[in-house]
């Protein structure tokens, strides 16, 4: 796991912050993984980033609340995060991986419309943090391998950011770009 | 023969906003071929035709190619193990380009540097061709080195170095989009919509599907077309 000390922070904060039913925090803390998220490309800061922004969806829909196998799920997540923490304080690599997948197979125990819910929620954060992590700079094929999502999901959400509005992303003029087409049609 | 050479995301926003058939006559009129490359037909093919939200886009896709609008780089002469091997000298150098916090800044995939495989084998051989690219990284890297490096730093907020020279590693690749194909059957009356309207919409809903242009780039289009 690459930049440690900074995933137990960030698992520490979002521990009292879904204690507190804090999605804003949640978010903000997803977001300040993403940097080396995108630096490093190591699956543990990627699935962290996906993790913690989709605790942030789950804690602001109280509905989620009401539905069956809600309160054993939830106690299950606290305590697989008090896990993951204590495994990064020891420094004990192979347990963080360990309770990372725990989290997400957390969902596999849940059942009818939870369930469902929960691996939306999931499923639309891995799209979410791949729409950051391209918006970094990284391509949207390699984006989409590392998050294990299709590229069509991908480009659908990221068409709707304003990632093409950076200054950075302007080249050629599109007169130049239309002229050199126009040519190869002649 | 001339070439155009199409990376899944240009594909994937013709799909999405329903104007494969707009691409398919576009082909009509271009004495060359439209080719895409094994891992692109995984990505825009083979894989969405295994998600039901995609299935209908990837059997249309699918058909496009069935129809040799599409074709493969093998109705061209051009073996796919030349195009793998290529392609993965393209993905570990472009790989190893940008270095920033005492590493490299892994930044693109295999499936795109087949694309830019194919362009540099067809150069070789003297065939005129363009790449289709939507996505952004890949577009950058190709045109402007520099403003990916300058990105990255942005974004990363770190000091990012270039390690080589990128005109070594991916060539003289030309770039265009989607946008600039629709406005090509726009200019030419394959558009079955007619009003003031249609280019804005065809443009904007490039955009909106993933297509990487700026809303100013959409407006100096529309200047084109007015001046014209």
């Amino acid at each position: 796991m690459q930049e440690v000390d900074n995933i137990l922070r960030i698992f520490q904060e979002a521990k009292v912050a879904m204690m507190e039913g804090d999605g804003s925090l949640l978010r903000n803390l997803s977001d300040q993984t993403i940097n080396t998220a995108s630096r490093t490309q190591d699956p543990d800061n990627i699935a962290t980033a996906v993790i913690v922004y989709a605790l942030s969806k789950i804690v602001e829909r109280s509905d989620y609340k009401k539905q069956l196998g809600w309160s054993t799920f939830y106690n299950n997540l606290i305590r697989t995060i008090d896990k993951t923490i204590k495994s990064i304080e020891e420094k004990k690599d192979f347990l963080i991986k360990k309770n990372l997948e725990l989290m997400r197979k957390e969902i596999g125990n849940l059942s009818g419309n939870l369930k469902k819910y929960i691996e939306d929620v999931f499923r639309r954060s891995s799209i979410n943090k791949a729409s950051r992590i391209y918006a970094h700079g990284i391509s949207q094929e390699r984006t989409a391998n590392l998050l294990g999502i299709s590229i069509w999901e991908l480009q659908g959400y990221a068409g709707r950011t304003n990632v093409s509005e950076a200054p950075e992303s302007k080249t050629i003029t599109v007169k130049q770009r239309i002229k050199r087409l126009g040519d190869l049609f002649k | 023969m001339k070439a155009i050479v199409f990376d899944a995301s240009t594909l994937i926003s013709f799909a999405m906003n329903g104007l494969l058939e707009e691409l398919a006559e576009l082909k009509k009129l271009f004495d060359g071929k439209f080719i895409i490359t094994m891992a692109v037909k995984k990505e825009a093919i083979d894989r969405p035709m295994t998600i039901k939200r995609f299935k209908l886009q990837a059997m249309q896709l699918k058909s496009l190619l069935t129809r040799k609008i599409l074709e493969l780089p093998s109705s061209l002469d051009i073996d796919d193990k030349l195009i793998e091997e290529d392609a993965k000298e393209i993905v570990n150098s472009a790989n190893r380009l940008f270095y920033g916090k005492r590493r490299n800044i892994e930044i693109i995939h295999i499936g795109e540097s087949e694309v830019v495989a194919v362009s540099k084998i067809l150069t070789e051989r003297g065939i005129p061709n363009m790449l289709a690219i939507d996505e952004r990284t890949m577009r950058l890297l190709c045109e402007k080195p520099e403003n990916l490096r300058e990105l990255l730093e942005r974004k990363l907020h770190t000091k990012i170095t270039v390690q080589k020279n990128p005109k070594k590693i991916i060539g003289d690749c030309m770039v265009i989009r989607s946008t600039e194909l629709i406005y090509m059957a726009y200019k030419k009356g394959l558009i079955k919509l007619k009003g003031n309207m249609v280019l804005d919409a065809l443009l904007y809903a490039m955009k909106y599907k993933g297509c990487s242009i700026s809303e100013n780039e959409i407006q100096d289009i529309k200047n084109l077309d007015v001046r014209k």
